[in-house]
């Protein structure tokens, strides 16, 4: 699913901010990324989304080389990816449901598709009577749920989730890791960044450790090292 | 881009101009004085050519002939002025109906004294050409060709008011397209400024609409939206104004200016001006709003 080959980024100052990376992850993986601030995690996370190009190296994701991507290609291959920040970043001036229905129309889907997708993903995150609220009605929790629940209205191959829990209490949590995995369950490969610890240590799933840059970890139903 | 999608970004621009409701009033009141000043320069126009075309065709150049020209000669210069380019119409007027029309005038009510002259006709010479050119500019270079032939006694010319009138069309052509010129620049400003205030107050809706995979097309579209919205309902207030005022306007000028009242007969129809002045006063604002969303939106938007 992607595939980074000797990935570096640099920006005008300093030294890379991501340096050298090579990476494998398998279609339906779950895999954790993890490190300090600094350490190249949101890099990666806008290189995957293509919204920055590497200084050198290649990255494939879902078979489409981004490097050779054309600029009126990039929209195809950004609703293969879904994406959850953790500042959840809704539209505060319409309800869940138009927040929800929204990630379809700027794709272009049939407005009786909507209709019938929409209630069926609230469903899933647990949002279906609240469809009606808006983002300043829910709590942090369930702001995240509706978040989430545009980034996979779509179906996404790649799900990847820049700390989604940065702004949440342990119980709600613990729920988005539980959603997210129940999103890997039906096939979905999910790639979360984060600095929660204890959601990293609880899941046992594969964890990459970043630091300045590179990869100072990589291990199969890993735990959280502090970098 | 799908039905359903140009309705909802069709939507999306109406609620654009509603969120910037400000802007959108400034940009539209902006566009409104413009196209109502086009409006009133564009009618006043289209009023002066219509006089000039009705006084076109009733002033003729009349052609007089040298005394003791045959009446083969006479035939033989109306082949030749017809030749002449730019000569629309020509009409061979006799003696006798000379004479006719003139003691009709001249001795309405007393036609006993116009009996006295027919066994003697004193316009006996005065048979002529009334000849018609297809514009009046012409008419000088007409004139000169048909005195250069020969056995051509006399040219008269009585186009002066028309002159004047094409001279004073000419001048207030080029002062409308002056003026209109520096309104549309304004009007492309306020747009372009309406549109870009939108964009920067959606900054945070646009970052997710191309996180989620939107289209070029798709982002930009209810600026474009906004824009042509903004140009149309500037043009439909102000044409819509005119439409109602027109009549008493032109009722009212020439109630208060006597002088005009005797070219209220060539003044064209209403429904003449707005044939013309509504598909063009529409076209405009819808085409400078596109032109002001497009600009804005190229030079804000690079998706």
């Amino acid at each position: 699913m992607i595939d980074l080959d000797h990935v570096s980024k640099s920006y005008e100052k300093g030294q890379p901010a991501v340096n050298d990376i090579t990476l494998h992850v398998n279609k339906g993986e779950f895999v954790f990324v993890v490190g300090e601030s600094g350490s190249g995690k949101s890099t990666l996370i806008k290189l995957l989304l293509h919204e920055l190009a590497p200084t050198s190296g290649q990255i494939t994701v879902n078979d489409h080389v981004l490097s050779t991507l054309r600029h009126k290609d990039i929209p195809k291959y950004r609703r293969e990816i879904g994406v959850v920040f953790q500042d959840f970043r809704l539209l505060n001036d319409r309800n869940v449901y138009e927040n929800v229905a929204f990630a379809q129309h700027v794709v272009e889907i049939p407005g009786r598709k909507i209709k019938k997708r929409v209630p069926e993903v609230l469903q899933m995150v647990g949002l279906a009577e609240k469809y009606r609220s808006l983002p300043r009605q829910l709590s942090g929790g369930e702001q995240q749920r509706v978040a989430v629940a545009r980034a996979i209205v779509n179906r996404p191959a790649l799900l990847l989730a820049d700390e989604p829990t940065g702004n949440l209490d342990p119980r709600n949590s613990l729920d988005i890791m539980n959603l997210l995995q129940k999103i890997n369950d039906n096939g979905t490969t999910v790639l979360v960044v984060t600095h929660n610890r204890e959601l990293v240590d609880m899941f046992h799933k594969r964890v990459i450790t970043m630091r300045r840059g590179i990869i100072a970890s990589d291990v199969e139903e890993g735990k959280y090292h502090e970098a | 881009m799908r039905p359903s999608s140009l309705f909802y970004n069709i939507k999306q621009g109406f609620k654009n101009i509603w969120r910037n409701r400000m802007f959108s009033m400034a940009s539209i009141a902006t566009m409104a004085a413009c196209i109502f000043l086009f409006s009133i320069f564009f009618s006043i126009l289209i009023n002066v050519n219509y006089m000039i075309r009705t006084l076109e065709e009733e002033v003729g150049v009349s052609v007089l002939f040298d005394v003791g020209t045959t009446d083969e000669r006479i035939k033989e210069i109306g082949a030749e002025i017809e030749k002449i380019e730019h000569v629309s119409d020509i009409a061979y007027t006799s003696p006798e109906e000379a004479w006719e029309q003139f003691s009709n005038e001249y001795f309405e009510g007393n036609e006993e004294f116009a009996e006295s002259f027919r066994a003697d006709n004193p316009l006996a010479d005065s048979a002529s050409y009334t000849v018609h050119v297809d514009e009046i500019e012409n008419q000088d270079e007409v004139v000169a060709k048909i005195e250069a032939i020969e056995n051509v006694r006399q040219v008269n010319q009585s186009a002066n008011a028309v002159k004047t009138l094409t001279a004073f069309n000419t001048l207030m052509t080029y002062g409308s397209i002056a003026i209109i010129a520096i309104l549309l620049v304004v009007a492309v400003f306020l747009i372009s400024n309406t549109v870009s205030i939108g964009i920067s107050v959606r900054r945070h809706e646009i970052a997710i609409m191309k996180y989620i995979g939107a289209t070029d097309a798709f982002v930009r579209a209810p600026f474009i939206v906004e824009g042509i919205l903004l140009g149309a309902i500037g043009a439909v207030l102000p044409l819509t104004v005119m439409y109602f005022a027109y009549d008493r306007l032109v009722g009212a000028l020439l109630s208060r200016f006597d002088i005009l009242s005797t070219i209220a007969s060539s003044l064209p129809d209403t429904m003449v001006v707005f044939r013309t002045l509504v598909p063009v006063g529409l076209l405009l604002g819808v085409g400078i709003g596109l032109f002001g969303s497009i600009i804005t939106v190229r030079k804000h938007l690079s998706v």
